[in-house]
This record gives C-alpha cells, structure tokens and sequence, in this order.
C-alpha cells in the first residue's frame, strides 16, 4: 500500500497507464511543460515525449475531438480541461459526436476516451471554476460518468476508464485534490475498480445516503454527528454516477426504508432525481417515509463567501434532512 | 518624429496632435493601470484579499491605455482578466471595481462573479465570462443591436490574449463581423504566453495578425509597449470600422511580465527563461513613455512624477472603501437568476 493524497492517486493511475500501454496519451492545457494547473500530470512531458503529453492551444473542442479520432484509429486518448466547467466548449464532441460513435458505426467504432478534469465549489472560484454538471452528461446515452471521492478508487476508477471502451467524463473534485489522502495499491497489482460499482462507505441501519464526490466526505461527517444522537446512516459512494449501481442502493433501501440523496449540484434535474425516481419505481413498498435530497439551491455557484455558502449544500444541511428523516 | 505618409502627403501622426493636458493624462493613466495591479497584488500577499486571484497586468499599460484613449463615450469596450483598469477608464469607478473584486454587495454583479466578469450597458462595457474568446461573438450581437437602431458608427473594443484566438467562438465571431461589416475592433495582447504555453504552441503563423487575411479584414502587428504605436493605430482602425468598412485586428505584441496570475509567480519563473523575463522588464512601457514626454520638451522632470501619489492614494482609498463595505446578504444568491419584471403572461 502506498499513502498518497487524491491528486497523487490520479497522477499514478495516469502513470502506470500510460507505462502500460502505448496506446494512451494525454492532451490538454498547459499539461506538459507546467505539469498541469493543479500538477496532475507534473513529470509526464520528460518521461513519455511532446508526442503522448500535448500541450494543446486553448480549444476544448479540438482536445476532445483529438481523443474521438484517435480512438476510432485505436488509441486511447485522456482529455484535460484546466477546469471542468470549461468542458461546455466540447460539449458537442463528448454529446453528438463521441456519445453516438459507436451506435452510428453499427457497433464497429468504439471511443476510449477520457474527459477529466477538476470539478466543484468551496473553493471560490465562482461562477465557471465550481461548477458540478454531471448531470448534462447523465442525461447523455453512450457516455459514461465517474467522480470518484477516495484515492483507492480515484485511482482504480481512472485505470478502469481508461481500458474502458466508452467516452467517460471523468469529475476530480479540486476540494479533494490535496486535503484527501489515504493508501492505495502498488503498481504491480494492477488494481482495477469496475465501473458502475458503488462502495459501502460506512455501514448504518436508520437511513441510507446516496451520495458521490466531495459531498461522500460530507456525509461522512454528517453520520459521525449523528451516530452521538442515536441516528444510524449509511453512506453510499456511487463512484459511478452513470451506469448506476442500483443494486447496491436498493439492497441498503431494503435495510433501511429511508433514502437521502446527496449531490453538489444545483437540485432540479440533477442525478439524485433520477435515483430517486429509480428507488420510487423499484423499492416503493420498502420505503418509511419520503425520499429526501440535499443538493445546492438552483443557482449558479457565486463568488462571495456568503453567498457561495448559501447556495452550495453543507454537513448541517444533512444533519437537519437525517433528524428530519429519522423522525419521521 | 513619426509621420506617415498617404496619398502621397506627409501627414502628422495622430499621437502627435495630442495637446499637452492629454499627454499628461495619459502618464496618468499608464501610472494608475500600474499602480492597480502592484496595490492588488500587494493586498493578495498582504492578506487584505482572500479570495479570488489576482490575474496581473504589468506591462501591458500601453494597450490598455492606448486603445482606449481615443474611443467616443459611445463607444463600446469588452475588456477580460487582464484589463482590470479599462473598466475605470470607461467610467466605473475605482470604488466599483474594488467592490467586485473584494465580493461585496455594492459590486456590479453584487458579489456574484469576480474580477474582471462584469460589465455595465450604460457605460459600454460589455459583459464577459471565463470562457475564453465568447465575448468577440457576443460583441456581435451588440454592434448588431446597432445597426438595427441606426447606429453603425458605434464601435467595440474587444480585448482578447493571443491564446484566446484559438477557441472556436473567436474565430466565428470574427469571421461574423467580418461578413457583416460590424465595426468590431479586435485588440489582440499578445503576451507570449497562456497560462505556461508559449506562442508558437497557441498560433501557428508568425504574427497574430496574420489571421486577419484569412477572414478578409486589416491586421496590425505592433509594438504594445509603446503607447504611440498602439494609440496611432487605433486611430487609424477607428476611421476604418467608423466608416463602415467593418472590422480590424490589432495585435499588440508585448509580455507578461508576471506571473498567470498572483498565485503562478514561482512556476512562471521555471516555465520561462529568466533572461526573457530581464529582458522584458526593460521594455517596460512606462519609462518609454516617460522618456517620450521628457524628449518633446515640454515637461519638466518634475512634472512626472513615479508614481504620481495622488493615484496611489485614490487606490488606497478605493481598497479601503471595498475592504468596509457590506457583503451581500446570503439570501441575494437566489436574486437575479430570472428577471420577472417585463410580467409577459399568456
Ligand atoms: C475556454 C477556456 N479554456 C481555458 C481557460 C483557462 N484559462 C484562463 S486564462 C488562460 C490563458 C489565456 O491565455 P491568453 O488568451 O494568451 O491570455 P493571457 O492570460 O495571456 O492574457 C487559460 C487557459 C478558460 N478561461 N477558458
Ligand atoms: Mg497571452
């Protein structure tokens, strides 16, 4: 086991891919010669060449339209956006083009793709450096969608995206980057975590919290302070955000009649109304009581202190939703 | 002296028939574009600011300062993370603009956005976001705004780096106000880097302005440290766009001299040659400028003063005053997302 932070984590997957399999490259801002605006990819120019670290002109469209076209001749290209919000410049490669690639070539042209890139509020980089849109790509057939909020799976969900066939989005929290740490496996284990798999986090018996990146750690907290008023959560880390892992959820629902689902971005139409429609669909005659969501209010993540408090969802924003669940 | 020769006659260049009350406003200007970017910087080092960052402007004064000057109070301007002081030079006030960068209440976007994404219709100044190169299109659709209210002399200013030109809204915007005749002015920095990324990995031609041929339209490429340069072509661009002939590219060659931004100074001497950077410091605009005013003999030295002190108190004081000011209440983050105000009903 190695102890490393969430940036490490990426950084190593990336590595050990790119040692790996001479398929794979990497395209984006600023990566090669400054290592990346966050230093995910800091070292890669002078071990793997100009060739498979390109430090591209500031055109997200062309960086993911790269990676579409060299997958369809067989590569695998890993796209950079300095910031994730920046990835509406691409949207129509990732959408229209990647999305429908492999529908469209009768099942012939698969696209191994990876988008990433930091993602994600609390940090006051207002309105287009915090943005959660996970959602837009949820809502997208053919594409799949990763956040992962430890390193072992930030490191085993990247390998797994990498030799995955699909064009995956891939979210990094920047929140994570370098206040998350924890071991991860060697190199040599080729540790892989399956994607469309969610992960148990904690274990509890009154209330099931379906949750993925930054907010897996604010739930956490949330349980910790529960625990001592006698409220029992378990915590589910997704992981995965598309393809859903719903049997992991129902088989907690089941366990615990009452669901809260945790996400960053704005409320309507995010992922948790989706899962919540699914838990509804499927396990209704399980349920005890509504299923409640925690998620930012529906506005754009502001700049201002205050303001950035108010909108983004916080601990004590699922410690009141769990009192009033378990009270019900 | 400069001068130019058309149609055959020795005409006089524009910068040269300033009188002596705007040369004097003009070191002004060059000295508070510089002192607002040290103050800032000072304050981020300091602590006074804690959020936010603070995307310099240190040696592109002349750019800023010289495409401006000559503009009507009509005209439009979109200015972008390097061009904090064209805000103030297009009628904001200085306590304005330090209320947008602090976050506070009283800021054009009421400590919704920060730094330079703001603007205000009123005073001409467009909008702009993150995204780098969307304001040459939106500029678009402000000149067309125009020209359906009969005003084609109206022109905007729309500043953009060189690393910007590569995005795809850049190119069809240009290309739209090209086809369209709009007079769009595109003032390129060229500061030789984005971010940590040299010009030669941004543009594969060897000016900016190059790119002009491929949408039709004038390119310059000049010297954006010397303010008479950049000031005599925009003059030359604003006859051109005013007359209808549409739009004009203006490449501004100069450098960072810092870092991307507050937070890049050590990167951003590993990422480039120190020796650049020296060499730089010594084109630095302001000297030139000082220098130019000394040699037409009609200042004293101690005429221009560096810096002039009133300015930097005027900043001081702009700081102070954001730095008192309320913040926005939590509950106006839910303002402004929808304007009910027209009540359209079925
Ligand atoms: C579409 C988009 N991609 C990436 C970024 C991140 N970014 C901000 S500034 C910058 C460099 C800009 O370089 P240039 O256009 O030359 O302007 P300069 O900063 O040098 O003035 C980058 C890559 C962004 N803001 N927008
Ligand atoms: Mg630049």
């Amino acid at each position: 086991m190695r102890e490393v932070t969430f940036l490490e984590a990426i950084r190593l997957a990336l590595w050990e891919e790119m040692e790996r399999d001479p398929n794979v490259f990497l395209i984006g801002e600023d990566i090669g010669r400054m290592g990346g605006a966050f230093g995910v990819t800091e070292g890669f120019l002078a071990r793997f060449g100009a060739d498979r670290v390109v430090d591209a002109p500031i055109s997200e469209t062309a960086i993911i339209a790269v990676c579409v076209g060299a997958a369809a001749a067989g590569k695998r290209g890993v796209a950079e956006m300095q910031f994730m919000d920046f990835i509406s410049y691409g949207f129509d490669q990732v959408v229209n083009v990647a999305g429908t690639y492999l529908y469209r070539s009768g099942g012939k042209t698969p696209i191994p793709i990876v988008v990433r890139g930091p993602s994600g509020g609390y940090v006051g980089g207002s309105l287009y450096h915090s943005q959660q849109f996970e959602a837009w790509f949820f809502h997208t057939p053919g594409v799949k969608v990763v956040q992962p909020a430890f390193p072992d799976d930030a490191y085993g969900l990247m390998k797994a995206s990498i030799r995955d066939n699909n064009p995956v989005v891939f979210y990094e929290h920047k929140y994570l980057y370098r206040r998350i740490k924890g071991p991860i496996p060697e190199a040599h284990e080729d540790y892989i975590v399956k994607l469309g798999s969610a992960r148990v986090r904690r274990y509890g018996e009154d209330i099931t919290v379906v949750t993925y990146g930054a907010m897996v750690h604010f739930a956490l907290d949330a349980a910790q302070r529960l625990e001592k008023e006698g409220i029992s959560l378990e915590v589910i880390d997704l992981r995965t955000i598309k393809p859903l892992d719903m049997k992991t959820i129902l088989e907690s629902v089941r366990k615990t009649s009452k669901v809260l689902i945790v996400y960053e971005a704005p409320k309507t139409g995010g992922v948790g109304a989706e899962i919540s429609a699914r838990i509804a669909e499927q396990a209704f005659e399980w349920l005890d009581a509504p299923i409640m969501r925690v998620a930012a209010k529906d506005a754009f993540v502001p700049f201002a202190e205050p303001l950035e408090k108010y909108v983004l969802p916080s601990v004590d924003d699922i410690v009141f939703a769990a009192r009033e669940l378990a009270a019900y | 002296m400069r001068t130019r020769r058309k149609n055959g006659q020795q005409t006089v260049a524009y910068h040269q028939r300033l009188e002596k009350s705007d040369l004097i406003e003009i070191y002004r200007r060059l000295w508070f574009a510089r002192l607002f970017d040290e103050m800032l910087y000072d304050a981020k080092k300091k602590g006074r600011l804690r959020r936010g960052n603070v995307y310099g402007s240190r040696g592109q004064e002349a750019i800023m300062v010289g495409t401006t000057y000559p503009l009507r109070p009509d005209d439009f301007v979109s200015p972008i993370h390097r061009d904090m002081p064209v805000f103030v030079f297009r009628g904001m006030t200085v306590e304005q603009v330090m209320c947008q960068v602090w976050g506070k209440a009283e800021a054009p976007t009421r400590g919704k956005d920060s730094w330079s994404h703001m603007g205000d219709m009123n005073l001409g100044i467009v909008h702009s976001t993150s995204m780098l190169g969307s304001t040459i299109a939106v500029a678009c659709g402000v000149l067309w705004a125009q020209r359906l209210d009969g005003r084609r002399d109206r022109v905007l200013v729309a500043y953009t780096g060189e690393g910007a030109t590569a995005t795809g809204p850049f190119h069809e915007g240009v290309n739209f106000a090209a086809v369209h005749k709009l007079p769009l002015i595109v003032v390129v920095e060229n500061n030789q880097y984005a971010y940590s990324t040299p010009v030669e990995l941004e543009v594969p031609t060897k000016t900016v302005a190059e790119r002009a041929k491929g949408y039709g339209i004038p390119g310059y490429s000049i010297d954006g440290n010397d303010f008479n340069a950049v000031y005599d072509t925009m003059c030359e661009a604003l006859a051109h766009a005013r007359a209808g002939n549409g739009p004009v590219l203006i490449e501004c060659v100069t450098y960072r001299l810092q870092g991307h931004a507050d937070h890049d100074e050590t990167r951003a001497r590993q990422y480039r040659p120190v020796e650049e950077i020296e060499l730089w410091e010594k084109r630095d605009p302001l000297p030139r400028y000082r220098e130019y005013l000394l040699n037409t003999g009609l200042f004293e030295e101690s005429e221009l003063p560096t810096p002039p002190l009133d300015i930097k108190l005027q900043i001081e004081q702009a700081i102070a005053y954001a730095i008192n000011s309320p913040d926005p209440e939590p509950h106006t983050a839910l303002e402004d997302i929808y304007d009910e105000s027209a009540g359209v009903s079925l």
